[in-house]
């Protein structure tokens, strides 16, 4: 614990990396779009999301207009905020339950630890995204399951990671001095397991939410995410890719939002990881010193 | 199977724009698509020989030859070219005799007498005879695998064969549109000896070889009846199942003609002088389909106000990018009783919303189920939930995928979409306004209009009949449960040295698939 304590924070080292500065500008352009957009657009363009613009695919205003004649530039920017909202909220599932399951695994060992990773392990044998499409197929194209599923399919990937951090620290002198204080189990594990694993944590953060955004786009994409009429960056692509010829915007404006947005999260998560490496060598060579001592 | 043996016929300078344009580079091929290259549309008396490949939608591995249940886009352009019913409609959907040469009525209508045509062979030099009509029949009707052109054949009791030319068509109810009947692309006739794996048939090409999925080769029939038809030695219809990837191989001259263009390219390909647009009128709609049997739709008032709300230019324009006429909630336009006399219905608003009031339902909020069953489906879903809320009513599109649309709930949604190909006015009624009907989705069952339809469909006398029929068409138009907005034009393209490909009603692409009489200059 010393050392988180009296060093920077990860994320604080972590920003001070180019790379990061890089992803947060990135990140923050797409999220400010997405974010203020709904709001922006028919002030910007003076249209709705659905209303009708014009004629399809013709190229008045800004971006021109979609295959049903609606202005591409403000149903664009209206259509990143669902997007964001649900990758969130599947990432955010995903990190808890995985990072619940993961540490109850790792600090409990023995039979409950085999029960929930071979658990786990069943769910990582099925593709996430053939995972969601069986699940959507099923019960159909619900916001709800959209994020239900991305999340459960992100947890076993997240326990991996927090049973193997929680592994590593759990017979450690601070973590022995509480259990002989006979402290609960429950909050061990918050107050004490939790807080030595958050570097590779928030390395699943950033990576898991890079899948979720990729995830959502191509389940829309695929008709199968959100739903038309509302403006959303993967529909977009499917509606009007065929007239990539005529009015690329339609296509290329959430092609280049969601290309952006997920290099700008991978570029944060690639400093965390860097961050969380060295302080982890850091912590490493300072112990080998002491004993050496 | 390769389509190595075309290359000859390739320019250079087409082989390379064609590997631009594959290489993603379309927007500029079509830019750079300049006069000087454009070849001009051949005239003069068509010539013989050559080969045409023509690119079509959709199809797969459950392709196949048969003449009787074809399903897919290329097993119909298959069965157009291999076989012939008795009679079919031609482009201008008139009756028009291939087979048969003369179909006649008894008296009462309860028998109808097809005359073969004189000296007609099949692809084996064998003549057709009564025996091989008869066997044809039987084969679509059998009882325990009845073919899919049998379902519009139920009032066929038996068929007969009577002298050297003759075969008769006995039915178990009197039709006087029996001929509307007959006149379907999936009845052609084949021998009582037929064996799908060596099919024979009377069409103006015949098999070479098939690929399940991936292309069939045909070559001209030399016993075809029509003199000096076909005029390509050889015909190449190769599946496509996207869109883009069809256009591409037109634009790189790999096909020189595709189906289905989708609407937003239209101009892109318009403005190439080496390609043509062929769109034809057609009858084919995609209505919205109410059940009169549930609420809030039991109630005429609210199918009425639903009609009302519905702006049908801006449907044509922003669904169909302009191509396709306006509807009044009628089908079979081209039949002879279309009931044309009938207003055209447009917008109107404020009376929507007056009719609603009335029912008690002003706050109407409904849910539509959309599939993209058709190109223009879901498009047009969102454009009415769009104008109906200028009348105050919400909704809510509950969109699915087409196997769920087609599967154990359709023809049980309340409020949904259909398609439909152009037919005339009796057999689309017996397909799908009828108690009885296989795909009624309303649950039409006005008294009224039955008799109507019943006795009209018995009536010889032309006048008679389509005095009932126009009735028949009141009640739906003031009653009914569906919204018919429009018809869908077909638009397909062709390289410009393509000839003899014309405009066609029945919905088929390609005028109607048909190729015995394209040419190329």
């Amino acid at each position: 614990m010393t050392a988180t304590t009296t060093r920077p924070t990860l994320l604080r080292r972590a920003l001070a990396l180019p790379q990061a500065k890089i992803g947060l500008a990135l990140t923050t352009v797409v999220v400010a779009v997405a974010l203020l957009g709904p709001w922006v657009g028919p002030w910007l363009t003076g249209h709705d999301t659905t209303g009708f613009a014009g004629k399809p695919f013709q190229s008045g205003g800004i971006a021109g207009t979609d295959g049903l004649g609606r202005d591409v530039l403000t149903r664009f920017l209206a259509g990143g905020l669902t997007l964001l909202i649900y990758a969130v909220l599947a990432t955010a599932l995903g990190l808890v339950l995985g990072a619940a399951l993961g540490m109850v695994a790792g600090y409990s060992g023995g039979r409950l630890d085999s029960l929930i990773m071979r658990g786990s392990d069943v769910l990582l044998s099925f593709p996430q995204l053939v995972f969601a499409l069986l699940a959507i197929a099923m019960i159909g194209p619900e916001g709800w399951l959209l994020v239900l599923v991305i999340g459960i399919t992100h947890a076993p990937r997240v326990a991996r990671v927090a049973r193997q951090s929680t592994v590593a620290v759990k017979d450690a002198d601070f973590i022995r001095a509480a259990r002989m204080y006979a402290l609960p189990r429950r909050r061990i594990l918050l107050r004490e397991v939790l807080p030595n694993i958050t570097g590779p944590l928030m390395v699943e953060l950033g990576l898991r939410l890079t899948y979720s955004i990729g995830y959502v786009a191509s389940l829309s994409f695929l008709g199968l995410g959100i739903q038309p009429p509302t403006a959303d960056w993967g529909l977009m692509i499917n509606e009007n890719r065929i007239a990539l010829v005529v009015e690329p915007w339609g296509v290329l404006l959430p092609v280049l939002a969601i290309a952006v947005l997920t290099v700008g999260t991978n570029l944060i998560t690639d400093s965390l990881a860097s961050a969380a490496a060295r302080s982890s060598d850091a912590t490493t060579s300072h112990t080998a010193k002491e004993a050496s001592a | 199977m390769s389509l190595d043996n075309h290359d000859t016929r390739i320019s250079r300078r087409k082989f390379l724009l064609g590997s631009a344009a594959l290489a993603g580079a379309v927007p500029f091929l079509s830019a750079c698509g300049g006069r000087s290259d454009a070849a001009a549309a051949p005239t003069g008396p068509p010539k013989r020989g050559g080969t045409l490949r023509v690119g079509v939608t959709g199809g797969g591995a459950s392709d196949s030859l048969d003449p009787h249940s074809p399903v897919t886009n290329p097993d119909i352009a298959r069965v157009r070219n291999l076989y012939e019913p008795l009679v079919y409609r031609d482009h201008d959907f008139e009756v028009s005799y291939l087979v048969a040469e003369k179909l006649e009525p008894s008296a009462d209508s309860a028998t109808w007498t097809a005359t073969l045509r004189d000296g007609i062979r099949f692809h084996d030099g064998r003549p057709v005879t009564p025996a091989d009509v008869v066997a044809t029949f039987r084969r679509i009707m059998d009882p325990d695998d009845p073919k899919s052109g049998a379902a519009s054949l139920s009032m066929l009791d038996r068929v007969t064969a009577k002298g050297d030319r003759q075969v008769e068509f006995h039915l178990s109810e009197p039709s006087a549109v029996f001929a509307d009947y007959l006149g379907q692309y999936s009845l052609g006739i084949v021998p009582a000896d037929f064996d799908v794996a060596k099919p024979v048939g009377t069409g103006p090409f015949r098999a070479e070889s098939f690929t399940a999925g991936l292309q069939s080769r045909f070559v001209r029939n030399p016993h075809y009846w029509r003199p000096d038809r076909p005029y390509l030695d050889e015909l190449v219809l190769i599946n496509f199942t996207e869109d883009d990837a069809r256009i591409n191989a037109l634009l790189a001259s790999q096909v020189d003609a595709i189906d289905q263009v989708p609407v937003a390219l239209v101009d892109v390909l318009r403005s190439d002088e080496r390609m043509r647009i062929l769109s034809s009128e057609t009858g084919t709609w995609l209505p919205f389909t109410m059940r009169v049997d549930r609420p809030p739709f039991d109630d005429v008032r609210v199918r009425q106000a639903l009609r009302l709300v519905v702006d049908r230019e801006q449907m044509i324009n922003q669904v169909l990018s302009g191509q396709g006429r306006v509807g009044n909630d009628l089908y079979a336009p081209f039949d002879p009783a279309y009931a044309s006399e009938l207003p055209q219905r447009t917008q109107n608003i404020a009376e929507a919303r007056r009719l609603l009031a009335e029912a008690g339902k002003s706050n109407l909020d409904i849910e539509l189920v959309t599939a993209p069953i058709q190109a223009g489906a879901v498009e047009a879903a969102q454009v009415f939930q769009q104008q109906a809320k200028a009348a105050g009513v919400t909704v809510r599109l509950r969109r699915v995928d087409t196997t769920t649309f087609y599967g154990d709930n359709y023809l049980k949604w309340d409020f949904a979409q259909d398609f439909w190909y152009t037919r005339n006015y009796l057999p689309q009624v017996a397909n799908g306004s009828l108690p009885d009907s296989p795909y009624n989705e309303t649950h039409w069952q006005d008294p009224e209009f039955v008799r109507l339809v019943r006795t009209a469909d018995r009536t010889s006398d032309a006048g008679k009949r389509t005095r009932l029929l126009k009735q028949a068409q009141r009640i739906e138009y003031e009653r009914g449960g569906l919204i018919v907005w429009g018809f869908v034009n077909q638009v397909d393209a062709h390289q410009v040295y393509v000839a003899g490909l014309v405009p066609d009603r029945t919905g088929l692409p390609l005028s109607g698939y048909s190729f015995g009489h394209v040419w190329l200059g």
